[in-house]
C-alpha cells in the first residue's frame, strides 16, 4: 500500500525543519554544536534504517560505508588537493561502488550470518587504512587538518541541517512509493514478496545503494566538518551502535524516528556532561536507552504518536 | 505522568542543572582527556594543584579567581573533538590544558585553529602536530607541547641501545614483541627504522600480539627461538598482563623497550609483585627519578592529596601540567591576559630552569620558531626545549630509562646525569 503525499505532509516538514532553521536565534553556539552532531548522527542513523530497518538485513558494518566516504573526500582533498566540489561526489560514487563490491556477495545471506560478515567488513577496513599506504590515509594516527567546508557554529549547523533535511524528505518520498512498500514487505515476510513475483535481491541491492549513497554523503561532509580523521574514529563499535541505536530508540522503518533518536542521544549525552563528567554518564546514557527500548520496542516515534493519539484523539 | 512528560522533564532538569553548575568564573581553565585513565588523572591533578596554589596566593591577573573545567575524551577522537568543543563554546574557557594521547589530540587539533585557544598538551608527543606549526605557524600558534616530541624521544632509543644495550651488553640482536595497537605500530616503525641502522643492533622478528592476549607462552616460545639476544617490549594497554607472565615464565631472556604501565608508581602493585627485571623509555620525570625542589614539593602536596587514589604519583604529564598552567599563567600575566597574540609570544619566552645540586636538572621553556635544534637539525616550535645531548646542560632530557627491579624498587638506568641505578639483567636469565 503507498499513501500519497499532501498539503498536510508537506506543511509538518516545513514546520518541523522550520523550528529547527530558527534554533540558531534561541540557543547558543554550544548547544548548535551539539545539533550539528545529532544532524550528522541523524543522517547515518537514516541511511542505515535504509538497509537494515526497512529489510530486517541488519548491517553491523556500516561505518564501513561511512568510512569509505570519508576517507575518500579526505584524502582526495589532503592529499592530492583536489576541490571539495569534487572530492565530495567522487567519494559518494567510490562508497556506492567499493561498498557494492564487498557487501553484494553477503546480501545472499540472511540473519545472524549478514550482520556477522558486515562486521568483519568493518573490522577489516580498520585494520587495512592502518597497513595499506598510511603516507594517504595517516595510519593509526589519521588525518588532521582536512579542509572545513566552513568555520563557526551557526554555519555548519545550517549545512547539516540542510543536508539532513534533504536526505529525510527524499528518503520518506522514497518510502511512500511501492518501492518503499516492498522494502518493508521484506522485512516481514522475504519469501511472501518473492512469490509475488518481485526480484529480492534486486530490491535489497537498491536499498543498499540508497543507504550507501547517503552514508557516503554523511561521511564525506562528516570528515569536512570534523576536519580530522581517524581509524578509531570511525571503525569503532562504539560508533557503529550509536547508530543503529539512535535508530532503533527513535524508531526503525521511519524516518523521522531515526532522527528523533539520534537528537535524543546526542543531547542526552551532552547534557550530563557537566553533571558526570566521567565515565558515569554512558552508562546513565546506556541505561535510559535501555530502558526506553525496553519499554516501547518501537521507539520514541511510537511514543510520541501514542502522545499525540492521547491530546488530539484518534488511533494510537 | 507520560513517558514522554517524563522525559521531556528530565532533560529540562538536567539542563537546568548544566546551566547551574557553570557558574561564572573569572577565569576558566578547561582540562580536556580521559578521566578514567591514570594519565588523565595526572594531568588533570596536576593542574588542579597549580591553579589553587594561584588561587590561595591572590589569584591571577588582578586577583582574579581560577576555575578548572573538565571535559571527558573516553580517549576516543570524536568524544575529543565534542569536549573540545564543549570547553569553547560552553563553557568559553581561556585557556585549555590536555592529557590527551596521539589521535585525539590530532582530532580536536582543527577546532584550536577554528577557536585561536591557547592550549597546552602535556602527554602526546606527536610530532606531526610539532610539524603543523612549522607548515603553518600564524594557524597552529596557540598550541604548546611540553613532552619532547617524538624525533627527540626517538634520539633516546638509539643512544640507549648503542651506549648501553649494544655497547655494554654486547647485544647485536633483538625480537621485537608487539601490542597491536596505534602507538605500538608508531613505537616499532621509529624502532625499526633507527635501532638496527644507528645503534648496529638487528631487529630478527617482530611478534605482534592482541591487547586481549592472556597466554604469552607461545610469543615468549617464539622469542626464545628467534635467536635474538634481547626482547624489545611496546606494549602501551595490557603491559601489566605480559610483564607479570614474564617474570613468572622466567623468559630467558631480557625485555626492555616501551612498557606504559611500568612507567606509574602503580605496576607493582598491578603485577602482583611480579614486574622485576623489566626496564622501560620514559618520559620525564619519570618513576625513580631524582627530583629537583620544586618538583619535589608538587610531588610531595599531589602524595598528601591523592596518595589514597589511583594514581598515588603523578605519571610525567603531572608534573608537565603543573609546569605548564604556572607558566601560562605567568605569560598571562606579562600578556594581560590569555589573547592569542602577545600570550603566545609571553608563552614562547616562558624559560623555567629548575636546578638540582648546582646543575640543571629540568627546564621548562620552548623552542621559538625558526630555531634549530643541532642534533636533529630541524625546528621544533613550540615544543620543550629538550636538551637530548650529553650532558644535557641545557634543558630537561627528552626521556630516561627507568628499571623496575626484582625487589619492587626502581631506578633510571639511563643516561648516566640521570641515573640512580644500574641496568640489570634479571637473575634468571642466563649470562652470554
Amino acid at each position: 500500500m503507498t499513501s500519497t503525499i499532501n498539503w498536510r505532509h508537506l506543511l509538518l516538514w516545513a514546520v518541523f525543519l522550520g523550528g529547527l532553521a530558527l534554533m540558531p536565534q534561541f540557543v547558543t553556539r554550544g548547544t548548535l554544536r551539539t545539533f550539528i552532531f545529532a544532524n550528522y548522527l541523524a543522517i547515518f542513523a537514516m541511511s542505515w534504517d535504509v538497509l537494515s530497518g526497512r529489510t530486517g538485513y541488519v548491517s553491523f558494518g556500516h561505518p564501513f560505508l561511512i568510512g569509505i566516504g570519508a576517507y575518500t573526500s579526505a584524502i582526495l582533498s589532503y592529499r592530492f588537493h583536489v576541490p571539495v566540489g569534487w572530492s565530495i561526489p567522487i567519494a559518494v560514487a567510490t562508497t556506492m561502488i567499493g561498498g557494492t563490491l564487498f557487501f553484494l556477495p553477503a546480501l545472499r545471506i540472511r540473519g545472524s550470518y549478514f550482520a556477522l560478515v558486515t562486521l568483519a567488513f568493518m573490522e577489516l577496513m580498520y585494520q587495512l587504512v592502518q597497513v595499506i599506504r598510511p603516507d594517504l590515509t595517516g595510519g593509526t594516527r589519521g588525518i588532521s587538518g582536512v579542509q572545513t567546508l566552513l568555520r563557526g557554529a551557526v554555519n555548519n549547523y545550517y549545512l547539516s541541517l540542510g543536508l539532513m533535511g534533504v536526505i529525510a524528505i527524499l528518503l520518506w518520498s522514497m518510502m511512500r512509493t511501492r518501492l518503499g512498500t516492498a522494502l518493508s514487505a521484506i522485512g516481514m515476510n522475504e519469501e511472501a514478496v518473492e512469490g509475488s513475483g518481485l526480484n529480492t535481491t534486486k530490491l535489497k541491492l537498491f536499498a543498499f545503494m540508497v543507504g550507501a549513497a547517503v552514508a557516503g554523503i554523511g561521511g564525506a561532509f562528516y570528515v569536512h566538518y570534523l576536519g580530522s580523521i581517524a581509524p578509531r574514529a570511525l571503525f569503532d563499535v562504539n560508533f557503529l551502535f550509536t547508530i543503529i541505536v539512535a535508530a532503533l530508540l527513535g524508531g526503525a522503518s521511519t524516518i523521522i524516528g531515526p532522527m528523533l533518536g539520534a537528537f535524543f542521544l546526542t543531547f542526552l549525552l551532552e547534557y550530563l556532561r557537566p553533571l558526570l563528567p566521567g565515565a558515569e554518564r554512558y552508562f546513565i546514557y546506556g541505561l535510559i536507552a535501555l530502558l526506553l527500548y525496553m519499554y516501547e520496542p518501537r521507539g520514541l516515534y511510537e511514543l510520541f504518536h501514542r502522545g499525540r493519539a492521547r491530546i488530539f484523539g484518534g488511533r494510537a | 505522568m507520560s513517558p514522554l512528560k517524563r522525559t521531556g522533564l528530565a532533560t529540562a532538569l538536567a539542563a537546568g542543572l548544566a546551566v547551574a553548575g557553570a557558574a561564572h568564573a573569572d577565569i576558566k581553565v578547561g582540562f580536556i582527556g580521559a578521566l578514567a585513565t591514570d594519565t588523565g588523572q595526572s594531568t588533570l591533578r596536576g593542574a588542579q594543584i597549580a591553579i589553587d596554589e594561584l588561587n590561595e596566593a591572590g589569584g591571577v591577573l588582578g586577583g582574579q579567581k581560577i576555575v578548572l573545567v573538565t571535559a571527558d575524551t573516553g580517549q576516543d577522537v570524536t568524544e575529543g573533538i565534542k569536549a573540545y568543543e564543549y570547553l569553547a563554546e560552553t563553557e568559553e574557557v581561556d585557556f585549555i590544558i590536555s592529557g590527551c594521547i596521539d589521535d585525539v589530540s590530532l582530532g580536536w587539533l582543527p577546532r584550536m585553529v577554528e577557536y585561536q585557544i591557547p592550549t597546552l598538551d602535556t602527554w602526546t608527543s606527536n610530532i606531526g602536530i610539532i610539524d603543523k606549526l612549522v607548515e603553518d605557524y600564524e594557524s597552529y600558534k596557540p598550541y604548546f607541547m611540553n613532552v619532547a616530541a617524538d624525533e627527540a624521544l626517538a634520539t633516546l632509543y638509539v643512544d640507549f641501545g648503542k651506549d648501553i644495550l649494544a655497547g655494554k651488553m654486547g647485544w647485536k640482536k633483538t625480537v621485537i614483541v608487539q601490542e597491536d595497537t596505534a602507538f605500538g605500530n608508531a613505537i616499532n616503525g621509529l624502532v625499526t627504522q633507527l635501532l638496527a641502522p644507528e645503534a648496529g643492533i638487528e631487529v630478527l622478528d617482530t611478534i605482534v600480539y592482541d591487547v586481549a592476549t592472556v597466554d604469552f607462552s607461545p610469543i615468549f616460545n617464539r622469542a626464545v627461538d628467534s635467536g635474538a639476544d634481547f626482547i624489545y617490549l611496546i606494549s602501551s594497554v595490557n603491559s601489566q598482563v605480559i610483564s607479570s607472565q614474564y617474570v613468572k615464565l622466567q623468559v630467558p631472556l631480557a625485555m626492555t623497550g616501551v612498557n606504559v604501565a611500568a612507567l606509574g608508581q602503580e605496576y607493582w602493585e598491578d603485577t602482583g609483585g611480579a614486574g622485576g627485571g623489566i626496564s622501560t623509555l620514559s618520559p620525564v620525570p619519570s618513576v625513580g627519578f631524582a627530583l629537583d625542589p620544586v618538583s619535589k614539593a608538587f610531588a610531595e602536596k599531589y602524595v598528601a592529596r591523592y596518595g589514597n587514589e589511583r594514581p598515588k604519583f603523578p605519571h610525567f604529564n603531572g608534573f608537565n601540567a603543573y609546569h605548564g598552567i604556572k607558566q601560562a599563567f605567568a605569560a598571562a600575566e606579562v600578556a594581560g591576559g590569555f589573547n592569542n597574540t602577545s600570550w603566545v609570544t609571553a608563552m614562547e619566552n616562558q624559560d623555567v630552569v629548575l636546578m638540582k645540586d648546582g646543575e640543571v636538572w629540568l627546564r621548562y621553556g620552548f623552542w621559538k620558531p625558526g630555531e634549530i635544534e643541532e642534533r636533529t637539525q630541524r625546528t621544533y616550535p613550540h615544543n620543550i626545549h629538550f636538551d637530548i645531548s650529553p650532558p644535557y646542560d641545557d634543558g630537561a632530557p627528552s626521556m630516561v630509562v627507568i628499571q623496575w627491579y626484582e625487589d619492587g624498587t626502581n631506578a633510571v638506568v639511563y643516561p648516566e646525569k640521570y641515573a640512580t641505578g644500574e641496568f640489570k639483567v634479571p637473575s634468571w636469565v642466563p649470562s652470554k
